[in-house]
């Protein structure tokens, strides 16, 4: 509330798109006081809000109470509603890139360290062969050929600190 | 009763052993690494000890710094928790040493009991049943290999210092041992500093049902009942309840009075837990024993009425226990979830960062042990459970009911959690029916996706009347004249307002 004092006599109307699992959701906002006009999917909502606490939302939709709490992350928000809890992004009207995870994910799932890495360069492997094992929190997460192949690549040794998403290997398809 | 002593570990169980000293008169020590400086442990204690470097052997794990800690302020005596060095016979050892007492049994005790080969021939010796398997100290590939093979598939690779889960792999065909062992193998000298392993003969639809029991340093050993622990990912414990609803009060004598002579054929002290095997046709095994409060230990307080945390206090400084077996009786029923930073639809990969909300579920018999608030940071340097929820009630199916509402009123903001995992395994058609087995979850979530349905038009509301709160005017003027091709130049109905 206090971060919009100054907007008592005015009403703005935001254009915001939410990004969640891949899916772009296209909002309307519009604010006056403490009422909220807003589309989405071609139809009108109009609620009363109140910031409870921070992050906190009591918001009435006619009759019905939707209670949310929300926190800003650095680069996403969580929105917890009636149990769940999702994850969601703002992004710009133009649209991102949106990275979808392609066929055969060689990328490390998260960051720690090799600890084997006994696939030699130029090697046939066999889909779900293990390339790379990566330990982190003392647990091992295997990353295994997607496809039967030949080895193009491997960018790690063991030993080799590695980041989540860095590409691990590359692995050529085999031709039918 | 001691006066002062120091809790060598941190989260909720530092925090839960912190609050039954300080009911009981008793100064309490934390001990913290860099990155812990802030948290919930360190603020509740009486005194803290800064160990410096947050990795577990420069911190938590570290014996001389602890050991030097604890006499520097005084302490009488030291409770390692569970993890990090709560099963460690060296630590034990050095607390003796110096004059410490360890709350937990004796090092000698927690020697045997962590070799999980001596510690099974031992317990057989009791006349209680052991799982058939190869516990050699050969263990080069080939012994490993042949003994495989004469136990046959499925058979289990387990490091012989293990626990937890790690250094542990389930071998379904004869192609696979020797990777498996291999992989085991590097796990186990990661973990445990030891690379030896076991094969087991791997039992079908098991449950993992464990007696915690208490025995006191003048000759008395009883239990407290049952655990049912079968709801495990990854071969740790997600869900725990008592009392398990396989359990037929024939059964419960029988592996009760099992786990008492367990206790008693190694001299045990202390609360200590018993954990069998149990298989489709009510046979039990013996499987190993924790030399430690458990996690799960709450169910067994909210069923039985005693605070195990306490009496391990009074044990170690020398008391009687107060009750015997037939003074015992466990009420209703208590279901455990444990909290995690990790995310289910992902291979229960851990997930880091900053709770930038944390919001507990408050009724009545719902219980919360947490060692993380708002703003706390999870870091990669440790298990990364967060908190966990107790629930009681009458009877089982208004225990599930009540986690479940528990469980839609936990917030927990900034890292991704297993909470509405924990729900949908809740309410799964067959866990409601307590038909369960330690293959629950790769049965029946295998690949699970926590976000298969879209965003609900209630957050969809709530987002936009955030961010409109939440957007100052003058960023919004900002941006309309620096950017031509801003959203806010469409808007229709925009009015200066300033």
């Amino acid at each position: 509330m206090a971060a919009c004092g100054t907007l008592e006599d005015g009403a703005v109307t935001m254009f915001i798109n939410y990004e969640h699992n891949t899916h772009v959701y296209n909002v309307t906002v519009e604010r006056r006081d403490n009422q909220f006009f807003i589309t989405y999917d071609n139809n009108e909502y109009t609620v009363t809000a109140t910031e409870v606490k921070p992050g906190q939302l009591s918001i009435q939709l006619g009759s019905r109470i939707i209670k949310s709490v929300i926190s800003q992350g650095d680069d996403s928000k969580f929105v917890f509603i009636d149990g769940s809890i999702f994850k969601v992004k703002r992004i710009e009207l133009t649209g991102r890139k949106k990275t979808e995870k392609k066929e055969g994910d060689l990328n490390s799932p998260i960051s720690g360290t090799v600890v084997h890495a006994k696939v030699k360069e130029g090697s046939q492997v066999k889909k779900d062969d293990v390339i790379l094992v990566i330990e982190a929190m003392k647990m091992e997460y295997l990353i295994r050929a997607p496809y039967d192949g030949k080895v193009k690549k491997v960018y790690f040794k063991e030993k080799d600190q590695i980041e989540i998403g860095q590409l691990t290997a590359e692995i050529e398809k085999e031709e039918e | 009763m001691f006066k002062k002593i120091l809790i060598a570990n941190r989260g909720e169980i530092a925090v839960r052993i912190i609050k039954a000293c300080q009911e009981m008169g008793i100064k309490t020590v934390a001990v913290y690494s860099e990155v812990d400086r802030h948290s919930p442990h360190v603020q509740l204690a009486d005194e803290s000890v800064n160990l410096g470097d947050p990795t577990p052997s420069e911190s938590y794990l570290n014996i001389a710094k602890i050991i030097e800690s604890a006499r520097n302020v005084c302490a009488e005596a030291i409770h390692p928790g569970y993890g990090f060095l709560a099963e460690n016979p060296d630590f034990a050892k050095a607390c003796a040493d110096s004059d410490i007492k360890f709350i937990g049994p004796t090092p000698e005790v927690i020697r045997l009991m962590g070799d999980k080969i001596e510690a099974k021939k031992t317990i057989a010796s009791a006349n209680v049943p052991v799982i058939p398997g190869y516990h050699g100290v050969k263990q080069d590939l080939s012994t490993l290999i042949k003994e495989g093979k004469k136990i046959g598939f499925p058979l289990l690779v387990k490091a012989t210092a293990g626990g937890g889960g790690k250094g542990m792999r389930v071998v379904h065909a004869e192609a696979e041992l020797e990777q498996s062992i291999e992989s085991a193998k590097r796990e186990a000298k990661s973990s445990f500093g030891n690379d030896s392993v076991f094969l087991e003969q791997y039992i079908d639809k098991p449950r993992h049902i464990e007696f915690q029991i208490l025995a006191d340093e003048h000759g008395h050993v009883i239990h407290l009942f049952e655990r049912e622990c079968s709801i495990q990912r990854r071969h740790q414990k997600i869900i725990e309840e008592t009392p398990s609803p396989v359990m037929t009060k024939k059964l419960r004598d029988e592996m009760g009075t099992a786990a008492v002579a367990a206790a008693e054929a190694v001299g045990y002290t202390n609360a200590g837990t018993i954990e069998f095997m149990v298989d489709g046709k009510q046979n039990f095994y013996f499987m190993e024993m924790n030399t430690r409060l458990q996690v799960e230990h709450p169910i067994t307080e909210a069923t039985t009425g005693v605070d195990l945390a306490k009496w391990q206090l009074r044990i170690a400084s020398g008391m009687e226990l107060t009750f015997k077996q037939n003074d015992l009786v466990q009420r209703g029923h208590a279901l455990e979830c444990r909290i995690y930073a990790e995310d289910p639809s992902n291979g229960f990969l851990p997930s880091i960062g900053t709770l930038e909300k944390v919001e507990l579920p408050i009724g009545p018999n719902i219980r919360n042990d947490t060692g993380v608030e708002t703003n706390f940071h999870v870091s990669p340097y440790y298990d990364p459970m967060l908190a966990k929820l107790t629930v009681n009630s009458e009877n089982r199916e208004e225990s599930i009911n009540k986690m479940i509402w528990a469980l839609s009123h936990y917030v927990v903001l900034g890292v991704t959690t297993n909470i509405s995992f924990l729900k949908k395994v809740l309410e799964h058609p067959e866990f409601r029916k307590g038909n369960i087995t330690t293959h629950f979850i790769n049965d029946y979530f295998k690949d699970w996706l926590v976000t298969k349905e879209g965003l609900p038009l209630d957050a969809i509301i709530a987002l936009a009347v955030y961010d409109s709160l939440h957007t100052q005017r003058q960023e919004l003027v900002r941006y309309k004249e620096a950017d031509p091709h801003s959203p806010w130049q469409h808007v229709g109905r925009w009015r200066m307002g300033l």
